[in-house]
């Protein structure tokens, strides 16, 4: 049961910085990004890629992530410009359903080009004890870096000036740009992180287990409902959900069967929704 | 709209002049050049100029509905200008976004506020001074101005005091270090005491030297702040001229200040 | 109304009616000429068939999209309910044929009601009913391929219930399905011209203004749910007898709600033919493109993109727009997307 559960914590913290690149991105333009997972899956077949061609893990790395951060700005720079010119729900659906196209193709060029690629992260050595539960050294690696890239995110939000304007945004648009904070850029530039953390959960996942191709749509529907249950644009909210989820994902699957997990989920984003719009550790009920 | 404006010209006595084109004045700190601005294509603020210059306080009043928010908000950058042009010494703002006005050094405070709700009052002040990080010494003299916002620095600004609140946008408009305040009906749901307090504020600030520029429907308060003053009606301007010889105006004094 | 007489009345009313349904009449009759033309190829006459399976799928999905704004992305899951529930039903429990689809759709209708109702009464209910119904879509798939016992998993489920009857010839299960579309066409259009029809309008011009007006308009979300869905599940369980096979690909989101949002938009969101023309369209460009199959869905992902950059009424409104513009020249048009051809106006 403690490994059961501790397994959970390791894919929690992944899911949890999956949900958080999508609501930041929803947070501040109001656009509900349906191809993140699609980001994160085209930065671990670079990577995947480079390894081949016979580079280390560091050079492989970064340029995934590039990869995932370039294809992510360059969306926000074209095709996201119409959208923010709209406003309220016709900007909601806009967002989505262009974002769904741009998930498409993504989807359709790696399942054309790289059928069979996946990324695999093989870290050697024996594993540690971790409250008497042996652990996998690529798991514990996997969380670390989920857990650091987590911290470095909030003290990004927090405690420098372009995080705090990014927050300012998510709070007031309006009120940000009367403090000479230019929205549009920061749009850009937190969609090319938000790209950029796909592609390291894509890392961190490829550590526990192989990301393949066609992995894209599973795990942008796996951020949604993160987002979604830690209350769309709470960051905090994201990963206290995604640990959440995973430790119920993993505790499911292991009493009644992997297929129950996506269902069990389901389930606890419309109980969220129906009790919580707000989100897990939002303020309305 | 044009006949009223027309009306509200001929019946201006006094001292106070008739609406003319700007009297160019090559000192202004600020300078509105038959600006026209509106939503949705149609315009609600029609060939208005206005002047500022460095060290004035100069208020803008008239009726609910009369133009004063659109004008501030075309001034700002958050309404785009149909017509005409705004000045801001030797720079055009027109065409400039909010952002890139607020770092030339205009600072708005919207009757709404727009403060960050669920960020602690330091945290708001501070990104006030954006892009730079908050300088101690403005920081202080806001403290000192309101001493309320530095008892409560770590309290989240949406769970404050509507008085408080008022603090807080303009402390978070003076952090940016302004050469021009301006303000959209900062008395907006305050009490008369508190309403009084937020002018002897400003007052104090314009005392220091701040160009302070105001939109106000409380006409006494907004006259007794400002050395000039503009009356908006239907989005043109109707009168214009000192706090004192508008004081005298027959028509606002009817209009606005409830003595016939 | 009042002061004409019940003659004129009763005249302008089959008039109306005429005007109403024959461009239902007129799609039937050309649509039935098709198979003239392949009836020797069985390959065609697959291709064929399918296109009328997605006019199908399509007409049910604009009933849930184009009348009342949810965004369902789980077509594909709610008509594989209706097919993978059909199928177990009568090859592994004995269940004759009929009951089974009753069952199958039942089941579909009941599950879009649901999620229906648990996105529609939040603001934000766009985003609600996208993570909801994707959601639905993956636990649908997984489940699926999970319960290989019930499904065969990956290698997929015979199904044999419908061999000996018309569903399994080469040319007849055209016409069932082209049967199957024309009776949603006037399911569409019977809604359309009912107070439902009426509520759905007035909700998507403007939902506000119609809650404020007394339209309940949760309530007709869901009914709209329920509705668009059961049709989801009834041609995907009739789908399912007739390919006599079914695999987990068959209902795919790559290969159904992807091409579905690509005929509904590109054939016009909230027109009553706009789902006939955008699958007959489609249908002929994938057949053109066959050659490159592989390029499909990255293909399909471009289209939406244009599509909802550039052309985001769709064919029938643009061409109704069109024609109202050259015949009411001079005169302001109303936004055709609003009101599609033939509809009647508001009473
Ligand atoms: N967002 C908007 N969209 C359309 N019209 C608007 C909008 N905001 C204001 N208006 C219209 O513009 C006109 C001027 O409004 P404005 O808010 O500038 O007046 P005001 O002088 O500030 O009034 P008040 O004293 O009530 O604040 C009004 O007729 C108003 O209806
Ligand atoms: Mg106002």
């Amino acid at each position: 049961m403690k490994a059961v559960f501790l397994d959970g914590i390791v894919l929690g913290l992944q899911m949890g910085l999956l949900g958080v690149g999508l609501t930041l991105i929803y947070g501040l333009g109001g656009v509900l990004n349906l191809s993140h997972g699609q980001f994160a899956v085209l930065g671990a077949i670079v990577m995947a890629r480079v390894l081949q061609h016979g580079a280390s893990l560091w050079m492989a790395v970064p340029l995934g992530l590039l990869a995932a951060a370039a294809v992510a700005v360059l969306s926000d720079l074209t095709i996201m410009q119409p959208v923010y010119r709209l406003r309220g729900e016709a900007r909601v659906l806009l967002g989505l359903l262009l974002m769904l196209g741009v998930g498409t193709i993504i989807d359709g060029y790696l399942e054309w080009k790289y059928p069979i690629e996946a990324l695999n992260i093989r870290i050697s050595g024996d594993p540690i004890s971790i409250i008497g539960v042996p652990m996998r050294v690529g798991s514990l690696v996997a969380s670390a870096i989920a857990l650091a890239a987590g911290a470095a995110l909030f003290v990004f939000l927090r405690y420098t000036t372009f995080g705090r304007a990014t927050r300012s945004i998510i709070e007031d648009e309006e009120g940000a740009r009367l403090c000479g904070i230019n929205p549009a850029l920061v749009r850009t530039l937190i969609f090319g992180l938000s790209g950029a953390l796909a592609g390291l959960v894509a890392v961190s996942r490829a550590m526990t287990s192989p990301v393949i191709s066609t992995a894209g749509v599973e795990l942008t529907i796996l951020a949604l409902i993160v987002a979604v249950v830690g209350g769309l644009g709470s960051v905090s909210g994201a990963f206290v959900a995604g640990v959440l989820l995973g430790i119920v994902n993993t505790v499911s699957a292991f009493y009644i069967g992997t297929y129950i997990t996506t269902i069990v989920l389901l389930a606890a984003a419309a109980l969220t929704i129906v009790f919580r719009p707000a989100g897990i550790l939002g303020r309305r009920a | 709209m044009a006949e009223s404006a027309a009306m509200g010209s001929q019946s201006a006595s006094g001292a106070a002049t008739p609406h003319s084109p700007a009297a160019a004045d090559p000192e202004a700190l600020l300078r509105v050049e038959s600006l026209s601005s509106g939503y949705l294509g149609e315009d609600v603020v029609l060939d208005v100029n206005l002047t500022v210059a460095a060290g004035e306080a100069v208020a803008v009043i008239g009726s609910n509905g009369a133009g004063k928010t659109t004008l501030l908000k075309t001034i700002c950058g958050l309404i785009p200008t149909t017509a005409g042009e705004t000045r801001f010494g030797s720079r055009r703002l027109t065409g400039l976004g909010a952002h890139r006005v607020a770092r030339l050094g205009v600072a708005f405070v919207p009757a709404e506020r727009h403060l960050f709700n669920t960020m602690s009052v330091e945290e708001n002040l501070a990104l006030g001074a954006y892009p730079h990080r908050p300088d101690p010494e403005t920081l202080d003299s806001v403290f000192e101005l309101f001493p309320r916002l530095g008892e409560r620095r770590g309290q989240h600004a949406g769970t404050m005091s509507g008085g408080e609140q008022q603090m807080l946008a303009v402390g978070r408009a003076l952090m940016s270090r302004p050469r021009l305040l301006i303000l959209d009906e900062p008395t907006t749901g305050l009490a008369p005491v508190l309403a009084s307090e937020a002018y002897a504020t400003l007052g104090r600030l314009r005392g220091e030297g701040l160009t302070v520029l105001v939109a106000e429907q409380h006409v006494p308060l907004a006259l007794s702040l400002a050395d000039r003053a503009y009356v908006l009606d239907h989005g043109r301007v109707d009168l214009e001229g000192s706090s004192a010889e508008l004081a005298d105006n027959p028509e606002v004094r009817r209009a606005y200040l409830g003595i016939s | 109304m009042s002061g004409i007489s019940t003659q004129s009345t009763s005249a302008s009313r089959a008039l109306e009616l005429f005007g109403a349904y024959s461009p239902i009449a007129l799609t039937a009759a050309l649509l039935a000429l098709v198979p003239l033309r392949y009836s020797d190829s069985r390959t065609m006459m697959t291709v064929i068939i399918i296109g009328m399976v997605f006019a199908a799928y399509t007409i049910a999905f604009n009933i849930i999209l184009g009348s009342t704004g949810q965004l369902f992305l789980c077509t594909g899951a709610l008509a594989g309910i209706g097919g993978f529930t059909s199928a177990i039903l009568t090859s592994k429990h004995g269940w004759p044929f009929i009951p089974s689809i009753v069952l199958g759709t039942l089941l579909a209708s009941a599950i879009g009601g649901l999620l229906s109702w648990v996105a529609v009464r939040r603001s934000l209910d766009a985003i609600f009913t996208g993570v909801v119904t994707l959601a639905f879509s993956l636990s649908y798939e997984n489940l699926v391929l999970g319960r290989k016992d019930l499904t065969g998993g990956e290698n997929g489920l015979r199904v044999k219930a419908a061999a000996d009857t018309i569903l399994t010839t080469r040319v007849a299960p055209y016409y069932v399905f082209l049967g199957l579309v024309v009776v949603y066409l006037v399911l569409y259009r019977l809604i359309e011209r009912s107070h439902v029809g009426w509520a759905f309008r007035s909700l998507r011009d403007d939902e506000v203004a119609a809650e404020l007006s007394g339209v309940n308009v949760t309530r007709y979300r869901v009914y709209a749910g329920l509705i668009g869905s059961a049709m989801l599940g009834l041609a995907g369980a009739l789908f399912a007898h007739n390919r006599e096979f079914i695999a987990p690909t068959t209902f795919a989101f790559g290969a159904v709600d992807v091409r579905v949002l690509v005929m509904l938009v590109f054939g016009g969101i909230g027109s009553m033919l706009g789902p006939v023309i955008g699958a007959v369209a489609l249908t002929i460009v994938d057949e053109a493109l066959v050659d490159f199959a592989q390029l499909r869905i990255m293909l399909y992902g471009i289209v939406i993109v244009v599509l909802f950059l550039g052309f985001r009424r769709g064919v029938v409104p643009s061409v109704a727009a069109l024609r109202e513009r050259l015949t009411h020249l001079g005169r302001r048009s109303t936004p055709a997307a609003v009101k599609p051809p033939g509809s009647t106006p508001r009473s």
